[in-house]
């Protein structure tokens, strides 16, 4: 890491990921309703026949080796991201991390059928990550999770925790309703008020239910699923300019973590030249779409692309005057983050303080 | 310590019954990470920092893959004789370094390692100024 650490003293890591260790680290946070829908605690099934205990709608690609750094599994031989210690030592001072953004990583309940247990889980979960993890470490922030598919819970969760300073984030997911749809907008609205970027990370694509669509039906391979993630970001973006969410909220923005960026030119090309012939369908956008996007939409760096000449990503960045949209993202303990600072070797120092600091400050609630 | 070996120097790593099957030690010499493992009673060292991105490889899985063949075909080989980076998951020939999505340009450096009276001695290509031993938290 040190051999190519640049001179900066400030990383904020916007895509860090904790794990429940065991599911009943929920318990203290639901109550025995809920523990006996979801079969734990004191309903936990023991026995071989343990087949009506809760599981949380997990993504059916299976990765070819490990999803998870096989390096980065805690000293107790733990699960990778259990334990808030070990992560402290493991990446913030190894990354010299000021602050590090968690986005709880195992499983999202956004598309799960029940949704009445979706909103029990994310009250559950916001209450766990805090005990557990914001209070481990002054440097640790977190994204609040929610049920999008009922926005009055939604704003009733933000109006229970959102004052928490060490919340930065609405963790929306992806659910099967385009996130420009009016559905959204009170939550909007909401997040708007408490100064909360809406964010969006990879988990619910092929898992709950209520998942967004493949757009031309279901990936046969892990490879495959992986690679078009990018494509849900797109359409996203699609939605949110075309239906004017950024009229309406002009203060929003909408983060995408984890869909890679190197798309972007030509999201924005296409939709400026759309928009020049079309404008007539959507007449309450006042500017080109691609103006909107350099304003609202943030970008994490990862999975960084990987070009044939590693410096062309710095000319991509600057043909669509990205440097303000980017944000650094380690993805701990996933197997498709940076190790170090080697993918932004090239990149010049005032393009990497923006992408490891200034940006994050910007666009999340610091 | 210099052997008949060209420009090869020998640095002894522990004795035979601390490196049994399975178990993993993690050289320094001179400053530069070796992974030294027993896989199956075979013998390996290699550099410990993957090409890509440094990832360290002493906590790499030890597996086989799916050999290239015919659309529709899966043919599973090379078993315990594929080593994947805990990172990215590259897979690289254990017995060569080579790595299988391009092995004449992208492989791990490998290290001669033999047993000489039930010591585990690796070959280095400088005079060791410096060797010590760093902890292995776990086997993968
Ligand atoms: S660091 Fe090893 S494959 Fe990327």
């Amino acid at each position: 890491m040190n051999d190519h650490a640049t001179d900066r003293n400030q990383l904020i890591d916007c895509d860090v990921h904790n794990f429940l260790g065991d599911l009943d680290e929920l318990v203290p946070y639901l109550d025995l309703s809920w523990q006996k829908m979801m079969n734990i605690g004191k309903f936990k099934k023991d026995s071989v026949l343990n087949i009506g205990s809760f599981q949380f709608p997990h993504v059916r690609y299976s990765h070819a080796s490990n999803p998870l750094r096989t390096d980065a599994i805690t000293p107790s031989g733990d699960y990778p991201g259990t334990d808030p210690q070990f992560l402290v030592k493991d990446l913030f001072e190894r990354y010299n991390t000021t602050y590090g953004i968690l986005n709880v990583g195992h499983g999202s309940m956004s598309a799960y059928h029940n949704i009445d247990l979706t909103i029990a889980y994310s009250t559950a979960c916001n209450e766990w990550m805090y005990d557990k993890w914001i209070k481990a470490d002054p440097r640790y922030r977190m994204t609040m999770v929610c049920a999008p598919l009922d926005p009055k819970a939604t704003i009733s969760e933000m109006q229970r925790v959102a004052h928490r300073p060490e919340i930065v984030g609405l963790n929306l997911q992806n659910v099967n309703i385009p996130m420009g749809s009016r559905h959204f907008w009170d939550i909007y609205e909401a997040a708007e008020h408490y100064g909360l970027p809406i964010v969006l990370h990879p988990d619910t694509e092929g898992s709950g239910e209520y998942s967004p669509s493949q757009f031309i039906g279901p990936a046969s391979t892990y490879m495959e699923w992986h690679t078009t993630l990018a494509l849900v970001a797109q359409r996203q973006i699609a939605s949110l300019v075309c239906e004017g969410v950024f009229e309406k909220f002009p203060k929003l923005k909408v983060i995408f973590i984890e869909y890679g960026f190197s798309w972007l030119p030509s999201v924005m090309w296409r939709m400026d030249k759309n928009w020049k012939a079309l404008r007539e369908s959507v007449p309450w956008l006042k500017k080109l779409p691609s103006e909107y996007i350099r304003s609202h939409i943030r970008l994490g760096t990862q999975p960084i692309e990987e070009p044939f000449k590693p410096a062309d990503l710095i000319s991509l960045i600057q043909m669509v005057k990205a440097e303000e949209m980017l944000l650094f993202c380690s993805d701990y303990p996933h197997w498709d983050g940076e190790f170090d600072e080697r993918a932004f070797v090239h990149f010049p120092q005032e393009l990497k303080r923006k992408i490891f600091y200034d940006n994050a400050l910007e666009s999340y609630r610091f | 310590m210099e052997t008949g070996r060209i420009s090869a120097y020998k640095v002894e790593v522990c004795s035979t019954d601390q490196l049994k099957p399975s178990q993993r030690k993690l050289i320094e010499i001179n400053g530069v990470e070796i992974a030294v493992m027993n896989v199956e009673g075979k013998l390996y060292a290699y550099r410990n920092a993957c090409p890509h991105q440094g990832a360290p490889m002493v906590y790499g899985t030890v597996t086989g893959t799916m050999l290239p063949c015919k659309r529709g075909e899966y043919t599973y080989g090379h078993d315990q004789e594929i080593i994947r980076c805990p990172l990215h998951s590259w897979e690289f020939h254990l017995t060569t370094g080579k790595s299988l999505f391009d092995p004449c340009k992208v492989s791990i450096k490998k290290y001669e390692v033999t047993v000489e009276d039930d010591t585990v001695v690796i070959y280095f290509h400088k005079r060791p100024e410096k060797v010590s031993e760093k902890e292995v938290r776990y086997f993968v």
